[in-house]
């Protein structure tokens, strides 16, 4: 069976997770700022540069790149505070979460000289480059191509569900190198690319998103030419690669923290102690809930990040936590919508009103994002062996 | 200072010895005709692992929390019908710490503060696991006006009226018989509430039903993963197709978050820290239970409900543990009492501070 080990956190780690609450509490008070929904919070990218200043972005990467050497626990610590912080974090979180990673796992020398120094900084963002318009769920079976042509290549087709590319610098795009009709499997033959989101002939158009927001974009490469060394990694192995980049952007606290202060928030309003009525049942029956879940959510996820340190290779563990996770995001909208006696007004401009709104129109976006759930309990399966095979 | 935080090997790998080779199918069923079994306690007992737990110096076994949870997680892995929990977590434990004799059987322990007066004699207000088959029944109690006593009865001093939980393991009424003035008590505190003494002693028997809970849950989990690779429909086994596999996975998180839950709650509670990790793993592993045991048994269709194979050997004792020392309403109000407390500023604290090693 799965086994998940309970984490210690050490002295230092428990002294960076005071840090980044004081540093929360000075950069961002309340009021000052309109607390977003976990990583789909707002982007700004001044923000982004105070958090590199402190050193918190691109920890785990290598000192000499600009990184600081640190844990993947340590990079947990801080993203589950600015998570809960509802912090501004749209700017770079792509880029610290798993482009930064892959880039440093199978970059060149000199891609990793010139972009990892800058994801660090909180300077460079990132997109994902992976679904398109007729490949999600069976992502081997894309069709952006990329033709070599002299120096360089020449890229032609479209991507789709590309958060922030029309304002984020650079989109590492997994594309067909290999015709599936000479690369035998279809998961053989693709490639992986750094490509600038400025580069001629490539368009990012928002798509309208579910509550008005255009972060969502298409992207269409129209014969975009990209230098012969923005290849990431090996020409034909984009699928390993992409495989492992998936493994950083499942598992993570921002798999089940979307709608955390969704709950924060409710307790702020209805659980004053200010008052001499006594809190009703049906909150202390949400508050109960919530906490327990989100209190064994964060040891799960945990555990995968120290896993991780460790050198393994948790890709099962963190399919198995993105899947009840993301469905726990969307059980807190539902349960939080029950609870309340009036219904989400989006001209509400409170804090809780506003991300009330929010959640209860992108809820269902929780469980499709980074892999749905349907996919993520095909890859889990695979890690549920009978009691035969494992000895 | 040491800072382990885990069971004893020896412990661990004896345990589960005894266990794989005493708590069988048969021997399972086989205690249901007397609400335990007294195979396994002899087996346990004649190692010291019911009073794993209590300072030797006190008539325990020695050993660490840990060791105890390992113990109580093998029983519920192995689905053990034996007063382990009730003995050595709670009412043993009792006894000991308040100085009182441990006797050489199994303790029960009345999972309540209260007692009627029923007919001129008093009746122990909730089922107790085990009393029938216990050398000594505790309870808290005000004796006289000086503050709150741990009572401690022998089986010729009260009349056991036999019930049983789902899973047939004793759950007696005890009424009873002898006068105030013959019982054996200790004094354990000095005013007449008994919600600090009590409040103890209900967290270590919480406590002790999400560790048992969490080892059968993970037994259930790998029962139905083998099932289900076995059982061949459609030519290919059943495990194979996705609306099963979505079962597979339900089950397995089931068991990793009751897991989870019990170990950090341990953990918590073995370092003398605060006492919600233990309420939050209630509700963590009652909903494991709910949501897992349903899961399992849709995976293993109409053989899951037969007594011939041994799925209903976990499930029936997790629905029973699942409303034992406390109900999940009960836990989870009471820790939603304890966000409400700590306010909107300390919510996430609570999420995310760890038990000091």
């Amino acid at each position: 069976m799965i086994e998940f080990e309970p984490v210690d956190l050490t002295t230092e780690e428990r002294r960076l997770q005071v840090e980044v609450i004081e540093f929360l509490e000075q950069e961002l008070p309340h009021g000052t700022y309109r607390p977003g929904l976990g990583f789909s919070a707002e982007k700004d990218p001044a923000f982004s540069r105070k958090l590199g200043e402190r050193g918190w972005l691109g920890m785990a990467l290598p000192t000499e790149y600009g990184g600081h050497d640190r844990s993947a626990v340590d990079r947990f610590i801080v993203a589950e505070q600015l998570l809960r912080w509802g912090a501004p974090v749209g700017h770079h979180w792509v880029a610290d979460r798993q482009s930064g990673p892959v880039i440093a796992k199978f970059g060149t020398e000199e891609q990793k000289r010139t972009f990892l120094p800058r994801i660090c900084s909180g300077e460079l963002s990132f997109c994902i480059g992976m679904s398109e318009p007729d490949s999600g769920s069976d992502l081997a079976s894309l069709s952006t191509r990329a033709v070599r042509d002299g120096d360089g290549w020449v890229v032609s087709g479209t991507k789709i569900w590309t958060t922030m590319a029309h304002e984020h610098d650079y989109v590492i795009a997994l594309t067909r190198t290999t015709p599936i009709e000479e690369s035998g499997d279809k998961r053989n033959g693709l490639t992986q690319f750094i490509i600038d989101l400025a580069s001629p002939g490539l368009t990012a158009t928002p798509i309208p998103f579910i509550d008005n927001s255009a972060d969502f974009c298409e992207v269409v490469f129209d014969d975009v030419y990209v230098p012969a060394d923005r290849v990431l990694g090996e020409v034909g192995q984009g699928w390993a690669q992409n495989t492992s980049e998936l493994a950083y952007e499942r598992g993570g606290p921002d798999r089940w923290l979307s709608s955390y202060l969704l709950v924060e928030e409710l307790l702020r309003r209805d659980g004053a102690s200010d008052t001499d009525a006594r809190p009703s049942p049906e909150l202390l029956d949400l508050l109960g809930n919530a906490v327990a879940n989100y209190w064994v959510l964060h040891h799960l996820s945990l555990s995968v990040a120290r896993d991780i340190d460790r050198g393994g290779a948790p890709a099962i563990e963190s399919s198995l936590v993105k899947e009840m996770g993301t469905r726990f995001e969307q059980d807190v909208v539902t349960a939080v919508l029950a609870y309340l006696d009036e219904a989400p007004n989006t001209l509400d401009s409170s804090v809780f009103g506003h991300l009330l709104m929010t959640a209860a129109l992108t809820q269902p976006s929780f469980t499709v994002r980074g892999g749905t759930n349907e996919v993520l309990r095909s890859v889990a399966a695979k890690g549920l062996r009978p009691s035969g095979s494992s000895r | 200072m040491t800072t382990t935080h885990t069971a004893d090997a020896l412990v661990t790998e004896t345990v589960e010895r005894l266990l794989t080779d005493l708590s069988t199918q048969g021997e399972i069923e086989h205690a249901e005709s007397t609400g335990w079994s007294s195979t396994v306690w002899a087996a346990l007992a004649e190692v010291g692992f019911p009073w794993v737990g209590i300072d030797g110096a006190k008539g325990g076994s020695g050993g660490t929390l840990y060791d105890l949870a390992a113990i109580l997680d093998a029983i519920g892995r192995h689905a053990a019908p034996v007063p382990v929990a009730e003995t050595a977590m709670v009412g043993g434990w009792m006894l000991a710490e308040a100085g009182l004799d441990l006797p050489a059987g199994p303790v029960a322990v009345a999972e309540t503060t209260g007692a009627r007066v029923v007919d001129g004699r008093l009746v122990l207000d909730a089922p107790v696991a085990f009393a029938r088959h216990a050398d000594r029944i505790v309870t808290l109690m005000p004796v006289g006006p000086d503050g709150i006593h741990l009572v401690s009865l022998r089986p010729d001093q009260v009349t056991i009226v036999p019930g049983y939980n789902l899973a047939g393991e004793a759950r007696d009424t005890v009424v009873v018989d002898a006068p105030a003035n013959d019982w054996e008590t200790s004094q354990i505190s000095d005013d007449l509430s008994l919600s600090a003494p009590w409040n103890s002693i209900r967290h270590r028997g919480s406590l002790s039903r999400s560790i048992m809970a969490a080892g059968a849950l993970a037994s259930m989990a790998q029962l139905t993963v083998d099932y289900t690779n076995d059982r061949r429909q459609f030519g290919k086994s059943v495990a194979s197709f996705q609306a099963v596999q979505i079962h597979l996975v339900t089950v397995a998180q089931c068991a990793v978050r009751a897991k989870m839950a019990a170990d950090v709650a341990v953990r918590a509670f073995a370092r003398g820290g605060s006492l919600h990790e233990i309420a939050a793993a209630r509700v963590v592993v009652d909903d494991a239970i709910t949501i897992g045991t349903r899961a399992a048994h849709q995976a293993h269709g109409a053989m899951g409900v037969t007594r011939e194979y041994p799925l209903h050997q976990l499930t029936r004792r997790l629905w029973s543990w699942r409303q034992e020392w406390g109900t999940t309403k009960q836990w989870r109000r009471e820790l939603g009492s304890t966000v409400v407390e700590r306010g909107a500023d300390e919510l996430f604290a609570l999420v995310t501070e760890h038990p000091q090693p």
